[in-house]
């Protein structure tokens, strides 16, 4: 059952059983005499920590509701792997045996169904039909969007404008708008500059519907040029989007003007806007057809670095074309993936390390004790005494190893008591002969069922505790001990701090949190009473894109929406250079 | 609607499904070439009707101001048939403009829209009435009838209740307002604070034994006193009874008197005391700032606590946090009645689903998990972070979950499962339960 679960897994068993020697904590799945239930058992307690399970044997239904073994793939290794979330819910929701069929998507509110003609009618044929329609008075518009939405022949489209003009003597904006849409995604171009004409001429301005539409439809044709015109017209009023930017772009890149297109792109860039896929997409595009702009488009790849940006899988295959396509550098890629202890599985290089820098480590500190701890308002997570206490009270001991989140560890398992599961946890990192700190809160030192004083006597023998008020957040202080006692201090808990990584000032010291919780954060992923404490493993390389000069790692994402936002994608494309 | 569908679909059958009548089928057929002809000539026609209304080339004026550009914008969106108002004021132009983000400007023009379809509904409304009336206006006089009574005046009314709150004023318990959130709030989450202020002034007004109320913390000239001085009118401003000053609840009363009433706080307003004076924080957030009050109280060291809600009703979705026109309600109700179950009847009825049974109140919480929780420890577990900060999968458990401590549900199957109290046992009657609904 193992090597079954294995032969799913991404990382192959060689891997698996070497040991990683960068830190004692790492959970070491001996595979080959972990038994089926463990691992089951492992999976099922990572997603549901709070969950009690019990044995199906004799249950008719077996593993309940589909969950079969087989079809899984091996337990994520890390909260930070992408897909696990999605995973996760998805096995939440069939445990809890909501069908996980999609309903049936909502049609817009007021969009009624009308029977849609099949060919152009006549405008006496057209006023038959209205009379029978319920609603009368927005009859054309109501046809308009049955037409767009069942994308049909434009000519029905215009047989119904020639009645209306008919019938009204004029046609209104909306109509004409829901036509031009109509044109521009059937890609009718002629029809597109008819109505961009009679829209200029009858109207005073565009509104940016049209405009965007008009941008659209002009970038794929000789006309592209006026596409930047209508773009500089939208900048009055509204700033434009990056869908507006790469449509122009498109175009300016399809008809061979690079310049211009780079040129849009700066703007964009300027204006602070966040460039899409399809921008990248076509500009490498661009790029493999026509030389020069080589340092354009590695500064587009230093971009993605900065703002921890992946490229999607259509865009990762033209960067692969691409890079191939550079003549006399023979580039060789090869989609691959990294083993745990950072290793590309292709060029056996080894990858930028997790670990933040001095400068960016003070800095983070910094940040996390003015913005998550101290915030507006000291009052809102603290008091100022309390603040006070623990900064004297970290100041006086010697840097920690690991700094435990006390409740949320306290609560891993039901099976146990809260204070059994976090005197398990403690003894089993101060075997391992660390420094340790457990924070919590004042009430876990009131007696009750669940704090057993003994073993909280125990738990303070064994570490060094800090309990805040009950009405005090006790997240920000552990983030600011473990932040304070230095590199090599790692913290425990399975809360993934998404609101405070959202308390800080500005992107760039997001991503630094997040770096620094990659590599400092461990989750316990399993946890039976009276066995030992497994960990997930941290991950010793960043994903990000990368270079060394002769070779590029470059991370993306396989499929699209996959990936929640604290996670990371794990596959890469390594392209290194023949010699 | 079926029969209309039905009406369509027999239409269509009639005159489109012929067969004969296609643009591609060729045919020899006089009538079918003519039709086809017809199409053909018709399928442009609107082009040249459309340019022949071109409109005069306007000279545009090099002085273009954002105003005249945001003008435009709103003008094509309502001709686009985007949701914005059609008609704009000069001012309302200016506060879009200086609106940075596409939907901000949206948010604003949408908000701006329903403000104009409710005044033009309200409008017609007016006007159906009045014309209603006019046929009845020549009412004959009445007799007049033997009575000892003149009509009863609604100022009459205001005259009682204006000498219920002076006597408020000088014996009533007090109730403070707290205004001194002038910051945390956007403009528009202060005119619904406003609203919402006068509102609960009006209720406390009508009362029988009526709160003195306090507005405390309130600056000279800032926005509070600002929009209540544009709101009252400044004559009924000065008259209004009620006591307004830039002096704080703890330089008015007492440190020990003082319980600040918020929905973060982890003490449950159990009996209602009246030797307290209740602070309620004066602010609206549309964006749920939570903990701010509970900050401000900490900072004074006073006492906290929170409505019963939880102990009293079947919470489902919304905040907890209440308007200050429900507080005021709810405040009046439990200091006349001395009932919890009379007073959370202004709790909005969409955020429950009604009163909770005798029997489970005050086991602290909603989840079945901690029901072996004693209650000393009870109080905190509800928010405990480790509680509130399970990761969303762990939320989307417990709502999936059933929760109830009656054992009379469970079949004599899992009843033997229930002797051995643990959750997990508990959890696992309830799944064969639930399994034993479906099938």
């Amino acid at each position: 059952m193992g090597s079954l679960v294995v032969s799913k897994s991404r990382t192959c068993i060689q891997h698996l059983c070497t040991p990683w020697v960068a830190n004692p904590l790492y959970f070491r799945p001996a595979l080959a005499c972990l038994p089926q239930q463990n691992i089951m058992h492992a999976v099922r307690l990572i997603i549901n920590p709070h969950t009690q399970y019990y044995s199906t044997k004799g249950d008719k239904q077996g593993t309940e509701k589909g969950f079969t073994p087989r079809t899984r793939r091996a337990f994520p290794n890390s909260v930070f792997t992408a897909g696990t979330a999605k995973r996760t819910a998805e096995y939440l929701k069939k445990r809890a045996g909501v069908d996980t069929e999609e309903l049936s998507p909502l049609r817009a509110r007021g969009s009624v169904k009308v029977a849609l003609p099949d060919h152009p009618l006549t405008p006496s044929e057209w006023a038959k039909f209205k009379e029978s329609s319920s609603k009368p008075e927005r009859f054309e518009m109501q046809i308009m969007e049955g037409l767009l939405a069942t994308n049909a022949d434009v000519n029905i489209a215009k047989s119904l404008l020639a009645y209306v003009v008919q019938d009204k003597g004029t046609l209104s904006y909306e109509l004409l708008l829901r036509y031009l849409t109509l044109c521009v995604s059937g890609g009718h171009h002629s029809e597109v500059f008819d109505t961009y004409d009679i829209m200029r001429t009858c109207f005073k301005t565009l509104d940016t519907g049209a405009s965007s539409l008009f941008i659209k439809g002009f970038s794929q044709t000789e006309r592209w040029r006026e596409a930047l015109v209508v773009l500089e017209g939208m900048k009055k009023a509204l700033r434009p989007s990056p869908r507006n930017y790469s449509d122009a772009i498109t175009g300016a890149a399809l008809h061979g003007d690079t310049e211009t297109s780079w040129r849009l792109y700066d703007e964009l860039l300027e204006l602070g806007l966040v460039p899409n896929q399809d921008t990248w997409q076509c500009l490498f595009q661009s790029g493999i057809t026509q030389q020069g702009h080589e340092d354009k488009l590695f500064s587009v790849l230093s971009y993605m670095r900065d703002n921890q940006i992946y490229p999607e899988e259509p865009l990762i295959k033209t960067i692969k074309a691409w890079f191939e396509s550079l003549p006399d550098q023979k580039w060789n890629g090869k989609f691959s993936y990294v083993v745990p202890s950072g290793e590309c599985k292709n060029c056996k290089a080894s990858l930028e390390s997790i670990q933040l820098t001095e400068e960016e480590y003070a800095e983070l500190k910094d940040k996390v004790m003015k913005k998550v701890i101290e915030g507006s308002d000291v009052f809102k997570k603290t008091t100022t005494e309390e603040l006070n206490i623990f900064k004297s009270f970290v100041k006086q001991r010697p840097p920690f190893d690991i700094v435990i989140d006390g409740l949320n560890v306290a609560n891993t398992t039901p099976k146990a008591t809260h204070s059994e599961t976090l005197l398990a946890v403690v003894l089993e990192l101060e075997q391992q002969g660390l420094n340790i700190l457990v924070l919590g809160r004042k009430h876990m030192l009131q007696p009750s069922r669940n704090w057993d004083r003994q073993n909280m006597n125990k738990i303070k023998q064994k570490a060094h505790c800090f309990f805040t008020e009950n009405i005090s957040e006790d997240d920000p202080f552990l983030l600011y001990a473990a932040l304070h006692s230095g590199v090599h201090c790692n913290f425990l808990s399975r809360d993934l701090m998404r609101d405070h990584k959202a308390c800080l000032p500005d992107s760039a010291t997001r991503r630094l949190f997040f770096k620094w919780q990659r590599g400092h954060q461990l989750v316990i992923s399993h946890y039976v009473p009276g066995k030992r404490v497994r960990f997930q493993r941290i991950s010793a390389y960043d994903t990000i894109v990368q270079t060394s000069g002769s070779s590029w790692h470059i991370p993306y994402d396989e499929n699209r929406g996959d990936r929640a936002t604290y996670e990371v994608p794990q596959k890469w494309l390594c392209l290194t250079q023949e010699h | 609607m079926m029969f209309l569908r039905s009406c369509s679909l027999a239409l269509r059958c009639s005159c489109f499904r012929n067969p004969h009548v296609s643009i591609r089928a060729f045919s020899s057929s006089r009538t079918a070439r003519k039709d086809a002809a017809e199409n053909a000539l018709d399928l442009d026609a609107w082009k040249s009707v459309m340019r022949s209304q071109a409109l005069q080339e306007e000279t545009k004026s090099p002085s273009r101001s954002a105003i005249d550009d945001n003008r435009e914008l709103v003008e094509m969106w309502h001709q686009a048939g985007k949701f914005v108002p059609k008609n704009i004021t000069d001012e309302q132009l200016e506060a879009l403009a200086q609106l940075t983000t596409r939907s901000a400007k949206k948010k604003y023009l949408k908000f701006l829209a329903i403000k104009e379809s409710h005044k033009i509904t309200k409008k017609e409304k007016q006007e159906k009435k009045k014309s209603e009336r006019e046929p009845e206006g020549e009412r004959e006089r009445e007799e007049l009838k033997n009575t000892f009574l003149l009509k009863f005046w609604s100022s009459s009314a205001d005259r009682v209740q204006s000498w219920r709150a002076a006597q408020a004023m000088r014996f009533g318990q007090p109730l403070v307002y707290d205004m001194s959130y002038e910051q945390h709030m956007s403009r528009r989450e202060l005119e619904n604070t406003i609203a919402q202020l006068m509102e609960s002034e009006g209720w406390n007004r009508r009362a029988a034994d009526p709160f003195h109320l306090h507005f405390c913390g309130l600056q000279p000239d800032g926005a509070y006193q600002r929009e209540l001085l544009k709101r009252y009118g400044s004559h009924t401003w000065e008259r209004l009874l009620i006591t307004a000053t830039e002096r704080t609840h703890v330089e008015m009363f007492p440190q020990q008197d003082l319980v600040y009433l918020t929905a973060d706080s982890k003490n449950v307003l159990h009996t209602f005391d009246h030797s307290k004076v209740y602070i309620v924080g004066a602010m609206v957030d549309r964006s749920i700032h939570s903990g701010v009050s509970l900050a401000n109280a900490k900072r004074l060291k006073l006492a906290t606590a929170r409505l019963p809600l939880d102990e009293y009703l079947d919470w489902e979705c919304g905040a907890k946090n209440l308007t200050l026109d429900q507080m005021m309600r709810i405040l009046m109700t439990v200091k006349d009645t001395g009932s919890w179950k009379k007073a959370l009847e202004f709790v909005p009825k969409r955020k429950h689903a009604g009163f909770q049974q005798e029997s489970n109140r005050f086991m602290g919480t909603t989840k079945s998990r901690f029901v072996r929780d004693d209650s000393s420890e009870s109080r905190f577990t509800r928010n405990d972070s480790s509680e509130s900060r399970f990761t969303r999968n762990d939320s989307s458990e417990s709502r999936f979950t059933r929760n109830d401590s009656s054992e009379s549900r469970f079949p004599a199957r899992a009843q033997n499962h229930l002797k051995n109290k643990t959750d997990g046992h508990k959890k696992q009657a309830q799944r064969a339960q639930c399994r034993e609904d479906r099938h």
